[in-house]
């Protein structure tokens, strides 16, 4: 699977030429705003394609049905979500450190079938624009989905299921273990645990150093990210990708729109105390995980002591939500159905006696 | 009457934590289908038994289990599933009860646990070790292939009901077990899968199991089984209690879990529950069985956030 993604790159001059028709051209605001909706003009491409397009960009149309800016009120910031769907629950989406809400998209157009879905661009993320990008503690960012919350269904929310991958792991289960939502039906936790994720805090600086960090189109961040490891679906990293680069003017070439490694002092406190906290929180919870040997010992016993679903996604990379989008969706949904969460909550709750069905 | 030389050089073997050759677990597990399958879904067992929850593969924890317990076949045993998956001695492991099994048919019970299935032990570890311990999938396929055959539930003396996981709505009484066909690979939903997932709960009636299959239960519903049937006691395991055993339900459910420090990491006792000649209740516990360094397993970093 990965190999395919390792072959030689042929006709490098004329995905060059790909590239210049196809960039749109470069927003004077960019600092701001890195990616406004220029994306808009590429079309969705059908799903044969010649290798020449192979990492050429992908609009979020083709898997959210709206996208919208959430004002937050009394404050400068300002969140930008994707949504899709129209009945059911509402799965609650927070993307990991460095991606954004698109990296949901392709799950989410499976999830809309039977559930809403809600994608929020992360503080310092996607196209999301507040008064502090850097401040990732994981206080603000739990306000922010407070806020967003409240902003986009006032005091009275439908049920929500929180998702989070990575960093919105944390984020999620901080949320959820407040116990202040009270609309909160679920929980899904996407590869991160305590143990492993405190473990490997030590080599995220050199980790993050060692990304490429200029990329001459987006086309070669795509291709990067896909080669480099990071993202295994090539069509989730044309959806996605685009929305984690910014065009710096003055070394005239896409950056990274996160400055994840400014953020340091924040890390620790995300997970710190994550396992505990996960287990505390009271309604059902999903753990999804690319490799069973990163569960450390409060989450080991948990699981042993059937206080939560598990579920190891095989044959993907630590963005299971991209990489296995099928499977992540039915999933979500299976979850859902199974937990009998319904727009208004947990539909029978607790109880029940299914029809005899002894064979 | 075969000679058990074989065996009993077999079973030596696997005492000092060495597989078997991959022609001889083929025989082995041949030969247990052939008694397993005249075994019921509600095994009868005598008293006296030593009855014994999760295993998981730690097979020094197993022999110092056996050290605690007495020997097969000077006592019985009854074994309530769990055997592979999470320790480094999946393989050692099962092997050596299978062939005890084989060996001693009257006087070792070995039910079905949930990790006794193909799908999850592609997850946590049996497949992987098989793999690695025999360069192909051979062996796991011949395990999993008699697991179809373990009994889902014992019954010691008419009175206590042992079995993995516990209770299930489509179940009201011992003859709805018997009724089931159980040869079969563990399935995601319906009665035989709840027996080997349930959990005893504190809340009242029947839940949606957090585990993501089965059912919990509450005491009226132990109560009103234990009743309908005529048990004292329903004893399982397939959750880890920090002390090796634990009571709930008003002492209508007892949990037994056998794998102490289960995956090297969570620091539980482990325990047994003696079922003596007179139906008396005694439980062991038992720490980690000393032992060298553990294999070693390499953790890769997560590239967490990127």
């Amino acid at each position: 699977m990965d190999s395919t993604n390792l072959s030689s790159l042929p006709e490098e001059s004329l995905e060059q030429e790909q590239e210049q028709q196809q960039t749109p051209p470069k927003p004077q605001d960019s600092q701001k705003k890195p990616l406004p909706s220029a994306f808009a003009s590429v079309p969705v491409r059908p799903p044969t394609q010649s290798s020449l397009q192979k990492y050429s960009p992908l609009d979020w149309s083709g898997y959210f049905d709206e996208e919208k800016d959430v004002s937050i009120p009394d404050s400068n910031d300002v969140f930008h979500v994707y949504m899709a769907g129209t009945e059911g629950a509402v799965v609650f989406c927070l993307h990991g450190g460095g991606y954004s809400g698109l990296s949901f998209a392709l799950s989410a157009s499976k999830i809309k079938e039977k559930a809403r879905v809600v994608a929020m661009d992360m503080r310092g993320h996607g196209k999301s624009s507040t008064e502090n990008d850097l401040d990732l503690s994981i206080e603000t960012m739990c306000n922010d989905v407070f806020a967003v919350v409240k902003a986009m269904y006032g005091d009275s929310p439908p049920a929500i299921v929180l998702v989070g991958h990575s960093m919105g792991g944390s984020v999620a289960v901080h949320v959820a273990a407040k116990k202040t939502l009270r609309s909160l039906a679920g929980l899904v936790v996407v590869d991160v645990v305590e143990g492993t994720a405190m473990a490997s805090l030590i080599h995220m600086q050199k980790i993050l150093s060692s990304r490429m960090q200029h990329f001459s189109s987006i086309e070669k961040a795509i291709e990067w990210s896909v080669k480099g490891g990071s993202l295994r679906n090539i069509d989730s990293a044309r959806i996605s990708i685009p929305s984690t680069l910014m065009f710096d003017e003055s070394k005239n070439c896409y950056v990274y729109r996160s400055r994840l490694e400014e953020t340091e002092q924040y890390w620790k406190g995300w997970y710190e105390g994550l396992s505990d906290k996960f287990l505390s929180c009271p309604v059902p919870k999903l753990l999804l995980l690319a490799g069973t040997d990163r569960l450390d010992r409060s989450l080991t016993i948990g699981q042993m002591q059937g206080k939560f679903q598990m579920v190891v996604v095989r044959h993907t990379g630590h963005a299971i939500q991209e990489d296995s989008p099928d499977e992540f969706a039915t999933l979500i949904l299976n979850f859902i159905s199974r937990n009998r969460i319904g727009p208004h909550g947990v539909e029978i709750p607790g109880l029940r006696r299914p029809l005899h069905s002894q064979s | 009457m075969p000679s058990h030389g074989d065996l009993d050089r077999q079973i030596a073997h696997l005492m000092e934590c060495k597989p078997l050759a991959e022609a001889e677990v083929k025989t082995l597990c041949d030969q247990a289908r052939a008694i397993l399958v005249e075994e019921w879904n509600v095994q009868p067992v005598k008293c006296p038994v030593t009855v014994c929850g999760d295993i998981h593969g730690q097979f020094y924890d197993l022999i110092e289990l056996f050290r605690i317990g007495g020997n097969a076949p000077d006592t019985n045993y009854l074994f309530m599933g769990d055997y592979v998956d999470r320790g480094y001695y999946s393989v050692e492991t099962v092997t050596l009860l299978v062939a005890l099994k084989v060996r001693y048919r009257d006087r070792i019970t070995i039910l079905r646990g949930n990790h006794e299935s193909r799908q999850i032990t592609q997850v946590y570890g049996f497949y992987d070790e098989c793999l690695r311990k025999y360069g192909n999938a051979n062996v796991w396929k011949y395990f999993t292939d008699l697991f179809d055959y373990l009994p889902l539930t014992a019954l010691i003396e008419s009175q206590i009901f042992c079995l993995h996981g516990g209770l299930s709505p489509s179940l009201d009484t011992l003859d709805n077990i018997r009724a089931l066909d159980r040869i079969q690979e563990v399935p995601h939903e319906g009665p035989m899968c709840d027996l080997l997932w349930s959990d005893p709960d504190d809340r009242c009636g029947w839940g949606i199991s957090p585990r993501g299959a089965g059912y919990t239960f509450g005491q009226d519903i132990a109560t009103q089984f234990n009743h309908t049937n005529g048990l004292t006691l329903i004893s399982r395991a397939h959750q880890l209690v920090m002390e090796g055993y634990n009571w709930c339900q008003e002492k209508n459910v007892v949990t037994v879990f056998s794998a102490p420090n289960y995956c090297y990491r969570c620091g539980n006792m482990a325990a047994i529950l003696e079922i003596g000649e007179n139906m008396d209740q005694n439980f062991l516990q038992f720490d980690p069985a000393p032992r060298q360094i553990e294999p070693d397993t390499t953790r890769k970093t997560p590239d967490y956030f990127l």
